[in-house]
């Protein structure tokens, strides 16, 4: 089948730059600087989330992420001058997330639904005023915010709800398509029929 | 140990590199002059979502009770969140991308002159910075592959409201018509 793009429902893609933006997506950029316990409890939080997938599950939950990453910055590569060789006073932790909605319907989700997972992520981080309540939490995401200059999504129209809808559409699918010819004309309407109930969520 | 950049069959790279100092205003100019739907990563099929960020400078706050950090140079961030393995990619970007990457990397800090092929390559993966937690949504899935799901699933929304009523047989007939037999 040919790739088209989606029809496009309406773009909820607001709270944020222009640069920010492509279609329904919404890039948030955010460095933060972080305390000297964060450099050896992150990369063990990091690794436990990884391997933990049962932690994961209200990030999935909150089904308006496409991609989303954490690194924690100690130093950056030396390219020569006028670059200097720069040891720095603090590690420095860079997040950056792909998603669609609004940027302060993303934040209060964020803060509301993933409070502890929030605080542990970023309770390292100088400034840090705690997820709840919103508004100062808004205020510090945005103090160290940075504008992208360019931003590309390759399905622009598409929600994360759409995509893995989608994707599940695209497992029931398959086996109908396989079976539809041979089949009985009522088996082949009751299936259809099946199809379209299981479905319903992601239609 | 598992490659920390990698989510299912997703790759999540990030390079950052030093900017040429005064050369800060050029590279954003061409930055945000190239608008979403012709963007040079459009010709890589690869790419799910892309970003170019120039970092100014780290946010300082003495109120916060830390000492005040600067970077040495404005900072340039190209993220891209991929299919597959980054060897392979960036040889396509450094291939499908040359005449931007000129005008990006080609205003950074010990890029090679002609800022392309395997010198491009060596100098992105030399800035390459890993990452700590990479989440992707649908990991397994492959750009093609979603766009294709999506494609689908406009048409299973078309074809289930067009034949609304039609007896079973017709019905049949009109959905291997629609998405074959097969």
């Amino acid at each position: 089948m040919s790739a088209q793009a989606p029809s496009a429902g309406p773009v909820t893609a607001t709270g944020t730059a222009r640069g920010n933006i492509h279609g329904q997506a919404i890039a948030i950029t955010v460095f933060s600087t972080i305390k000297w316990w964060g450099k050896p409890f992150l990369p063990v939080l990091f690794a436990a989330t990884k391997r933990v997938p049962k932690l994961t599950t209200t990030l999935v939950q909150l089904s308006f992420i496409h991609f989303a990453r954490w690194s924690v910055i100690t130093e950056l590569p030396y390219n020569g001058p006028p670059q200097k060789k720069q040891k720095w006073r603090y590690p420095h932790m860079y997040f950056e997330s792909n998603f669609n909605g609004g940027w302060e319907e993303y934040i209060d989700a964020f803060s509301h639904i993933l409070t502890s997972g929030m605080t542990a992520f970023w309770g390292s981080s100088y400034g840090f005023p705690k997820p709840l309540p919103t508004a100062p939490f808004k205020a510090y995401i945005q103090n160290n915010e940075t504008e992208a200059s360019h931003y590309y999504s390759a399905y622009p129209d598409a929600t994360t709800t759409m995509i893995n809808g989608a994707l599940d559409i695209d497992r029931k699918f398959a086996p109908l398509k396989r079976s539809a010819e041979g089949m009985d004309p009522d088996a082949f309407a009751a299936a259809w029929e099946r199809f379209l109930t299981d479905s319903q969520h992601a239609l | 140990m598992s490659d920390p950049n990698r989510n299912g069959q997703a790759y999540g790279f990030q390079a950052m590199t030093p900017i040429q100092p005064g050369m800060e205003d050029d590279l954003r100019a061409h930055l945000e002059g190239m608008h979403a739907e012709g963007s040079p990563f459009a010709k890589l099929a690869r790419t799910h979502m892309a970003r170019f960020v120039i970092v100014p400078d780290f946010y300082n706050d003495r109120s916060w009770g830390q000492k005040e950090e600067h970077l040495d140079l404005q900072y340039l961030i190209f993220t891209s969140n991929l299919d597959g393995d980054i060897d392979s990619y960036l040889d396509e970007l450094c291939d499908v991308v040359a005449p931007d990457a000129q005008e990006i990397w080609g205003r950074c800090v010990g890029c090679p002159a002609d800022a392309s092929g395997t010198a491009l390559k060596k100098y992105l993966k030399h800035n390459q910075i890993d990452c700590g937690f990479f989440y992707a949504a649908y990991g397994d899935a492959t750009v093609g592959k979603v766009q294709a799901a999506l494609a689908q699933r406009e048409k299973v929304i078309a074809f289930a409201s067009r034949t609304q009523g039609l007896d079973p047989a017709e019905l049949q007939q009109a959905f291997v018509a629609e998405f074959g037999g097969k």
